[in-house]
């Protein structure tokens, strides 16, 4: 680490600051996609089928185009026209940028029209004429698994190499992974559980709706949107469109994975292109919930125990409904087989998945993937065999946690775990070991649960950078940090700049941010994952290490001094006598800006001490827990969570209030689709629950308002020992809000969300 | 399609007067966004639930999606970008950045002017005053406690002002 090079400054980095951009976001001044307006520009409107299955016989869009200042109208005929490929997604090639032969959800898009102004794009709608086959959907998983059952694609066509489909169903991806004996294991326990757990879909509720904008000038593409992924996009484009292209991802108003991939913008450019004109869509509200939504989910727990409360075998099956189209959820299944069976130490071993099509809208991860679900599922269950082994659900978990040093079902040795520290912290937040509050009705019942997970960040499976971060020394004397990492409100512009700041020895001001635009920052996989603290802050410091050595060596030169003796300062190189020479000086007389390229190099495989060779399933590993004090109503039935506590080890926070308020805000998030948020279908596959009006968020006055604890474990490898943390708030919260009401009432709810009428029903059945 | 005729209004944005021909369908909320170009306020249900759109008409927290522009007739309204004078930021605007009142920034405009329209009404508000007042906006980023931190201490910083 260069930061050695530094003199006598006080660390940015662990320094809870504003992020660079909050003065503009308080003023309005921050511009979000939906907000920008290209010279030229028309606007477009989606038409969506009404059926969540059909074959598309025929589309009639000749009075459409003939309403004045409708500029063009997009179908799967002008798509084959103008020899596009007409299918896109990088992780599962299934998606058509408009419907082809099939509509296969209530929503899917048939065509585009585009027009001078918005209500005529919207009148125009309504004078395409669309001729349907009507076919029998698969709206959930036991339908689409049941034999004979329809199939939502007659073909697979997986891109990820660890995809594998199962010919003639609709599961579009299957897979499991083992460790030790799990039959053997469950031989040797003295208690065996069973459960099953389901959640149904809901939806990511991001305040900034998707919205992108498209041009093509001089052959090439531009494309600015608020999708998290621009390079695979960038090069989804070029693919597709056989052209240069340009990303560019400004501020972001929030994703939580409905932006992980992309959507819209493939099918905005080919409208761009056959308009001839740049173009603009922004979806509705009610259209982002036929977008990306979270899965269903459903799982099937086994747990084999000892009498003192030891587990010594765990098998999971779990289905995830993809919806659709798999180019999102297939692969996200497949990433949480990892960590299906908790931060335990658990011997032996089986999870296995189906990521299974459904003709409900695609699915996209949600703050932590399914890994919400499994946790739920695990942690549930390990309350029942607390109480049925008669041992405190703290004292339970403390037997079976990973520590630093222990193996992981995957093979990978786990370091800066601290799964104890963060389930003693949560506990202490609702003051665990002490009794309730008595409620002011004898109806009310309270009572506490904690919960503890782990969770992965995505890897590669060989040894490579998926990201680089530059850093410029530029005339006017500024480090320009260009990186791909997308600011959706996490601060990533601020965290990198900490971190710049630090690997140089600088001062902030002297750091400029540049980000996500494919022109100007180097490739980035994806801001997903909770990945881009680790990744991109490695790039970061990699980036300023090579950068400085570059600056001293030029300086060396110009003031004739050994590199050893020199510095970086607040404004120029320094050295040891005294001597100094500006920034914009070294500059100038250098013959230009200084770059350096880093990087960060992850993935591959790792030697066991036994000296077997796994490759490494997750870069780094985190830890968190939960711990909520729910009050039951037991005349409405309805769940008021009192109080929360959570906390994670983070390994270092770069900016401490930031990531607490984004821990916070998992966990509050979280709250929503464990009281009271899901998507409804009706049995012809009609979404139900289409508009906020019938889908109520989280407010002020529902949330517990707390603040969470952060503990700090630095992790060897990651910049001044961070880990990503994203997106762990929100997967510890349900289960510790279910074992708390089951603690409360006695009755273990097996699903989300919990509304009154179904507490109530559950409650009878008690009696 | 659309309806040829138009209305003629007259109000004052940010304290300055504005004379507009305007279709009768004209939402407040576009007369802002598109018609002045002052895209600070925000939109997300278009239906008067996430308060993402909110402005201040006559010094009342309204959602502008909700509203036609010819309500506003007549009117004083107060978007996000008319909140800092002269360039120095509201001691609301203050709070929200000194006590992380926000992440992704999407709410805030919102939020902020909610947070006026509760202060002018409400100078020492209760804990329970704001959860009421403020529980009429969503914020999906935060947990709302950073919210709750910033109402709070603009609260304390506008009352020792005066
Ligand atoms: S956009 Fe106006 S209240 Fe939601
Ligand atoms: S800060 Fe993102 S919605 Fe409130």
């Amino acid at each position: 680490m260069c930061a050695a090079q530094s003199r006598k400054r006080d660390p940015i980095v662990g320094t809870s600051m504003p992020t660079l951009e909050a003065a503009d976001k308080v003023t309005g001044a921050t511009l979000y996609v939906g907000d920008l307006v290209v010279p030229g520009m028309a606007h477009a409107k989606v038409l969506r089928s009404p059926l969540p299955h059909a074959r598309v016989v025929s589309i009639d869009a000749a009075e459409a185009r003939a309403l004045p200042g409708v500029v063009c109208v997009l179908t799967r005929d002008e798509v084959a026209a103008a020899g596009i490929e007409p299918v896109y997604g990088f992780v599962y090639r299934d998606a058509p940028l408009v419907a082809l032969d099939k509509v296969r959800y209530q929503g899917d898009i048939v065509a585009v029209v585009v027009a001078d102004d918005l209500a005529t794009a919207e009148a125009a709608l309504e004078l395409i004429e669309v001729d349907y086959d009507e076919l029998e959907p698969v709206m959930d998983v036991d339908a689409a698994l049941a034999d004979g059952a329809p199939l939502v694609h007659d073909t697979f066509s997986p891109i990820a190499p660890e995809l594998r489909p199962v010919e003639g169903t609709n599961v579009c991806h299957r897979a499991s992974i083992a460790w030790g004996d799990v039959e053997a294991g469950f031989r040797e326990a003295d208690r065996i559980y069973e459960d099953t757990f389901s959640a149904p879909p809901v939806q990511h509720c991001a305040l900034d709706l998707h919205a992108c904008v498209a041009a093509i000038e001089d052959g090439a593409i531009t494309v600015w949107t608020n999708c998290q992924s621009p390079f695979p996009l960038q090069r989804e484009l070029q693919r597709i469109f056989k052209m240069d292209a340009r990303v560019i991802v400004p501020y972001v108003g929030g994703g939580f994975g409905s932006k992980s991939r992309d959507r819209l913008e493939c099918v905005v450019t080919a409208a761009a292109q056959l308009a001839g004109r740049p173009v603009r869509l922004v979806l509705t509200q009610e259209e982002t919930f036929l977008t990306f939504i979270r899965p269903a989910y459903r799982g099937t727990i086994k747990t084999g125990v000892k009498d003192d409360g030891t587990i010594v075998a765990r098998h999971v099956r779990f289905t995830v409904d993809v919806g659709a189209y798999a180019i999102s959820g297939a692969r996200s299944a497949n990433n949480t087989l990892k960590v299906a069976t908790g931060p335990y130490r658990i011997p032996n071993a089986l999870v296995e998945c189906d990521a299974v099509y459904t003709n409900k809208p695609p699915s996209a991860p949600y703050r932590g993937l399914p890994t919400t679900q499994h946790t739920m599922a695990y942690e549930t269950q390990l309350d029942r065999i607390a109480r049925d082994l008669g041992i405190d659900p703290v004292e339970l978990r403390m037997r079976n946690l990973v520590v630093d040093g222990d193996v992981h079902i995957t093979g990978d040795l786990l370091r800066s775990t601290h799964a104890k520290e963060c389930l003693e912290a949560a506990a202490a937040g609702i003051d665990w070991g002490k009794p309730s509050e008595r409620p002011d009705k004898p109806a009310k019942l309270r009572g506490k649960g904690v919960s503890c997970t782990i969770k992965y960040t995505l890897t590669p499976p060989t040894r490579l950078s998926e990201n680089g971060a530059e850093i410029e020394l530029r005339e006017d004397g500024l480090f320009e940090v260009r990186i791909g990492t997308v600011n959706i409100g996490q601060g990533s512009d601020t965290t990198m700049a900490q971190i710049a700041a630090d690997g140089l020895g600088v001062g902030l001001d002297r750091i400029r941010v540049v980000h996500s635009d494919t022109a100007l920052v180097p490739v980035d996989s994806s801001t997903t994952a909770s990945r881009s603290t680790y990744h991109m802050g490695n790039a970061v410091l990699d980036a300023a290490a090579k950068l400085t050595a570059d600056v001293l060596a030029v300086a060396s030169q110009l003031l004739e001094r050994d590199a050893a003796s020199l510095a970086l300062g607040p404004d120029g190189v320094e050295a040891d006598d005294g001597e100094s020479i500006s920034y914009e000086e070294l500059v100038r007389r250098s013959g230009g800006p200084l770059t350096a390229l880093g990087e960060c190099v992850v993935g591959g495989t790792y030697t066991a001490p036994d000296g077997t060779e796994y490759p490494i399933a997750s870069t780094f590993w985190s830890f968190a827990s939960a711990a909520a004090e729910v009050e039951v109503d037991t005349d409405t039935g309805e769940v008021r969570v009192l109080r929360m506590g959570a906390a994670s080890n983070v390994g270092k926070a770069v900016n401490p209030d930031s990531v607490r308020t984004q821990l916070e805000g998992g966990v509050g998030m979280e709250l929503g689709p464990t009281l009271f948020e899901q998507l409804v279908w009706d049995e012809g596959g009609q979404l139900l629950t289409a508009a906020l009006m019938d889908y109520p968020l989280p407010t002020m006055e529902t949330s517990p308002l707390y603040r969470p604890e952060i503990i700090e474990h630095p992790l060897e490898g990651g910049p001044f020992g961070a880990k990503g943390m994203g997106e762990i708030g929100s997967v510890i919260t349900p289960a510790a809000v279910l074992n708390a009401v089951y603690d409360a009432t006695g009755v273990m709810f097996h699903e989300v969300p919990l509304l009154p009428h179904k507490v109530l029903a559950a409650l009878e059945g008690r009696k | 399609m659309r309806p040829a005729k138009t209305m003629k209004i007259e109000l004052k944005v940010n304290g300055k007067r504005e004379r507009r021909e305007v279709p009768p369908s004209r939402t407040l909320l576009e007369l802002v966004r598109e018609d002045l170009g002052l895209t600070g306020t925000k939109a997300y249900c278009h239906s008067g639930i996430c308060g993402a759109c909110t402005v201040l008409l006559d010094g009342a927290a309204v959602s502008s999606c909700s509203l036609l522009a010819a309500q506003a007739d007549g009117a004083e309204v107060t978007t996000i970008e008319g909140l800092a004078a002269d360039g120095a930021l509201h001691p609301i605007q203050q709070a929200f950045i000194d006590h992380f009142g926000f992440q992704c920034g999407y709410c805030t405009p919102g939020m902020v002017l909610l947070t006026k329209a509760l202060l002018d009404e409400v100078p020492e508000p209760t804990r329970e005053d704001i959860v009421r007042y403020m529980g009429g906006n969503i914020c999906r980023c935060t947990g709302y406690a950073g919210i709750l931190a910033s109402v709070e201490a603009a609260a304390k910083a506008l009352s020792t002002k005066d």
